[in-house]
């Protein structure tokens, strides 16, 4: 009976202490931030084990040739069934679904697509299906976190900052790229560098990292022999490098999304085995080649090391990109990050391996040409020019390689968007009808500014003026509010309705001060964006705000009212001035 | 994204609060369940991954060893580099396709595995081992040297001494190739004490010491040799080669006698036998000559020491040597007295040393196998 007490005693105080950290939202972010890493990061442990284990037994030692038909034949098909039939939302690579997710169903990912996407693409991929783990992994993390945070009935905004939080812990562990995660949730998922779930993306990465690391082992994705700037000749041929990386890019994208335009006008009945059209492909390409199946990672690593002939990197680098685009576009599982870095380092050897053949005495060898395509191939692709550069570093840990992979990277990324404005998350997110938020959306919203609809300083009340005074002055003006300054500058908002009941409670004869009390001193800088100053408007009931400078916040520069924002838009007519009046 | 929790002014959501501290609690429960069981199955799976990885590239290390030894170089290091992309840090494995690489003339590749196996175990003997034969290779001697010092210090897995010893003694055969004799000595000196009892080795290293231009010490290794094994042809031969070096022609020569008696088939010792022979012939200074004999001697010497200059210099002499030339035709026409002989034997001597040194100046051809007594003969009159 004591014992049942001192139970219940507890699970009281560990209701309390629970309850405790929800009433706080820095304790929340930090202990969902902390759980969410932790549970990505052992989910995806076990995306990356079972796929390998599988893999292991579809295609054994010594196992015969066949096997390479049969095998990615007949996982498409099974995975194909499986989410037409009951997961739907499980296809592609998981990337534009988590972003969809995020941006338009409020993060809300169920959990049925992440058991879809969890199983279909451990089969896929151990298939020898030629597509990667990476954004599957975020969109299964994206989705564990998005269920999570439902299953604690969190508000939708908070469900919602959970997602990137799911998406950079899952990409950590599966690339085992802790930094680059970050990025990659901010840069992509989010499209903005500044999100201010920052502290949230950066602590579960680094939980989940560290769950890999204590299952896995530490052990970068890549082990690369330490490659050096031979000469400074180099630049010249990581620029070559980084054309060609553009070049086959853009080529990549352009085939993948033909592609697919392509298998979504065929005939609804055909969804759910038109992923063996990708099978077939590969499984056909596999027969001559066989490292073009599955992720081809061990492959890469050797390319890495410098075991490069020349015609069969170049076979694969053409084989790899037609595998990969047929295996996306027909509609199985599995991303594109693991393809883009196979791609961009077989595009890289071969290129390296011509010009060490020609310049032998100033050219690294392949493998460090290979390393630096990589990177090139997946700013092209992917077009995170920033996330790749740090990617690239952390999977080989290699940084006297650095700058030649910035120069190459930032090629292949402006190639890439001359030749295909449109990034390939975006476009395929188009196809499917969908019209995502992007850095460009973004940036118009931000474009215009307080400083193109403010208008001049009007009068400001002096401070000996009653406020009587004031509301005379104000009815003969028509704005909402007025600036109230003392000989320091302004420092209140005061508004007509506010002096109007003063004047109803016998307090006319007053001077403002005495009726504002200690107000808070909500005002704009010239260079904010007019969405903001739309949300500061809200916040302080008033439909005029001051415009202040940023060096001296009592330096009054103007005023902006809500008219003067309807008439930047375009909603009010110019010459319809002082809409409040009425 | 303005709800942030750290920039929102809300503190709690409404929602959450009807949620309710059991259901907060449940769903904290079944998460951390979850992932304990996800650990279990993680570290299974894990286990096993690392199990069956070690299993397959073991398979494939066997198939390559196999491929090298059948000399099948290029497929072998194929081989090895797949099973080095599974097992990627088995310093085994490197070590193995670094000796195929550099037995395929490989040897900036095979530096690179190297070096990168030196990155993770620095004081690794092996490795350095393997470092320093490929710049033996490379004709590097200072830095092979040094390596090959790292890996006689350097930390060993398994019968450390042993490998220790053939390391020293890697060293020492690849110094007595490429390096000093100072430092051959050096190290010959420190394997002296660690191949007591052991015949083949001391012969080995009294070999060694030759070559090192220590026969007094050589001398030691043969006769310990001799005291374990009294009828080791080797040993004698060896023991030959030291008093040949200490120009102790007689002792040489019995040395060499009796390692031929033991071994008759050696064409080497038949050699140094008959050079022996042929030295003790030629020299005058030998004891217990009769004068006239050792006359006769002075007399060949300069002969053989003006057909040497001659061969060397052509048909035109040097107008030294021509000068030198002439005093030895003036030698050798003249006849002299028994009383003078001693005299004429000294100056003879002295002469067909200058001659020789003349013609040595001028020669642009090494000595040949003929003249080998001769020089032996004026190098030991001469001191």
């Amino acid at each position: 009976m004591a014992a049942a007490d001192n139970n219940a005693g507890k699970r009281t105080a560990l209701e309390r202490w629970l309850e405790g950290v929800r009433q706080s939202e820095n304790n929340l972010a930090l202990a969902l931030s902390l759980v969410i890493g932790a549970l990505v990061g052992l989910v995806v442990v076990a995306f990356i084990l079972l796929t390998g284990r599988l893999a292991a037994r579809m295609y054994p030692a010594g196992g015969a040739a066949w096997r390479r038909i049969l095998v990615p034949t007949l996982g498409s098909l099974v995975t194909g069934f499986l989410l037409y039939r009951y997961f739907p939302y499980a296809r592609g690579s998981g990337i534009p679904q988590t972003k969809f997710a995020l941006f338009v169903e409020d993060g809300r990912i169920r959990m049925r697509t992440v058991v879809g996407k969890f199983v279909c693409c451990s089969a896929s991929l151990a298939s020898g299906i030629s597509l990667g783990r990476e954004g599957p992994s975020v969109q299964v993390g994206a989705g564990l976190a998005s269920v999570i945070g439902r299953r604690l009935a969190l508000s939708k905004e908070r469900v919602k900052w959970l997602v990137p939080v799911g998406s950079s812990a899952a990409l950590a562990a599966a690339f085992n790229t802790p930094i680059a995660a970050v990025l990659f949730s901010l840069e992509e998922i989010m499209g903005d560098l500044h999100a201010p779930v920052l502290g949230s993306v950066v602590l579960s990465s680094a939980t989940a990292w560290m769950v890999l690391h204590l299952v896995l082992g530490d052990d970068p994705l890549f082990h690369v022999a330490g490659y050096h700037l031979v000469h400074t000749l180099e630049f010249g041929v990581y620029a070559v490098l980084g054309v060609v990386g553009g070049l086959g890019s853009v080529c990549f994208v352009k085939l993948l999304l033909g592609l697919r335009e392509r298998f979504r006008r065929l005939p609804k009945w055909t969804v759910w085995f038109q992923p063996v059209v990708g099978g077939l492909t590969v499984g056909l390409m596999g027969w001559f080649y066989p490292n073009v199946l599955g992720v081809g990672y061990n492959f890469v690593e050797r390319v890495l090391n410098g075991d490069v002939v020349l015609r069969v990197v170049a076979v694969l680098a053409v084989l790899k990109i037609v595998a990969t685009a047929v295996c996306y576009a027909s509609g199985n599982a599995g991303g594109i990050f693991g393809p883009s870095l196979f791609i961009g380092a077989m595009i890289g050897a071969a290129v390296g391996s011509v010009a060490h053949a020609l310049l032998p005495g100033y050219t690294a060898e392949p493998g460090a040409y290979a390393l630096v395509g990589m990177g090139a191939a997946f700013a092209g692709i992917v077009r995170t020019p920033l996330t790749s550069v740090i990617m690239i570093f952390e999977v080989t840990r290699d940084y006297t390689i650095i700058v030649p992979l910035m120069i190459s990277n930032l090629i292949a990324y402006f190639i890439s968007y001359k030749l295909q404005p449109e990034p390939i998350y975006e476009a395929l997110a188009h196809q499917d009808g969908v019209q995502l938020p992007n850095a460009a959306s973004r940036a118009e919203a931000a474009r215009i500014q307080v400083a193109q609809a403010m208008r001049e300083v009007p009068e400001v009340f002096p401070p000996a003026a009653t406020v009587a005074e004031a509301a005379a002055r104000a009815r003969q003006s028509g704005l909402d509010a007025w600036p109230v300054a003392d000989a320091d500058g302004a420092w209140a908002m005061l508004g007509t309705s506010e002096m109007e009941s003063a004047i109803a409670g016998g307090w006319g004869g007053q001077e403002p001060a005495d009726i504002l009390g200690d107000p808070v001193f909500l005002h704009v800088h010239p260079d904010h964006p007019l969405g903001l100053a739309l949300e500061r408007m809200g916040a302080s009931g008033h439909k005029a705000l001051p415009v202040v400078s940023r060096a001296d916040v009592r330096e009054l520069l103007g005023v902006l009212t809500l008219d003067d924002i309807l008439r930047t838009y375009g909603v009010r007519k110019p010459d319809d001035q002082w809409g409040e009046r009425g | 994204m303005s709800a942030s929790p750290t920039t929102s002014g809300e503190n709690v959501d409404k929602r959450a609060e009807a949620a309710g501290p059991s259901k907060l609690l449940g769903t904290f429960a079944l998460v951390f369940l979850s992932m304990a069981a996800l650990f279990a199955i993680d570290t299974f799976m894990a286990k096993m991954e690392r199990s069956e990885k070690r299993r397959e590239a073991r398979r494939i290390f066997d198939e390559a060893q196999q491929l090298a030894a059948e000399g099948r170089n290029l497929e072998a290091i194929e081989q090895f580099r797949s099973g080095l992309s599974i097992a990627r840090d088995n310093q085994e494995y490197e070590l193995a396709l670094a000796r195929v690489l550099l037995d395929a003339g490989q040897l900036a590749d095979a530096q690179t595995v190297v070096n990168e196996a030196l990155e993770r175990a620095p004081t690794s003997g092996a490795a350095n081992l393997a470092m320093a034969r490929i710049l033996s290779r490379q004709g590097n001697a200072a830095d092979a040297s040094s390596y090959y010092h790292r890996a006689i210090y350097g930390r060993w897995n398994e019968r450390a001494a042993e490998q220790r010893l053939q390391t020293r003694l890697e060293l020492v055969d690849f110094l007595a190739q490429h390096g000093d004799k100072g430092e051959l000595l050096a190290e010959l000196l420190r394997l002296q004490d660690e191949t007591v009892g052991d015949g083949a080795l001391r012969s080995r290293l009294g070999h060694l010491f030759l070559a090192a231009g220590s026969p007094t010490r050589a001398a030691e290794d043969f006769r310990e040799v001799l005291r374990q094994k009294p009828q080791n042809a080797e040993a004698y031969a060896g023991l030959g080669e030291a008093e040949f070096a200490e120009r102790r022609y007689l002792a040489a020569r019995a040395h060499f006698q009796i390692a031929l008696r033991l071994r008759p088939d050696d064409p080497n010792t038949q050699r140094r036998l008959e050079l022996c022979g042929q030295v003790l012939e030629m020299d005058p200074t030998r004891r217990g000559l009769e004068t006239a004999e050792r006359y006769r001697r002075s007399r060949r010497l300069m002969e053989l020491a003006l057909e040497s200059a001659s061969r060397c210099t052509g048909s035109v002499l040097p107008p030294a040597l021509r000068e030198m030339a002439g005093k030895a035709q003036a030698a050798l026409g003249s006849r002299i007295r028994a009383s003078q002989m001693d005299d004429a034997t000294e100056a003879n001597i002295t002469l067909a040393e200058e001659i020789w040194q003349a013609g040595r100046k001028d020669c642009k051809q090494a000595t040949t196998q003929a003249e080998e007594p001769l020089a032996l003969v004026l190098a030991e009159v001469g001191q």
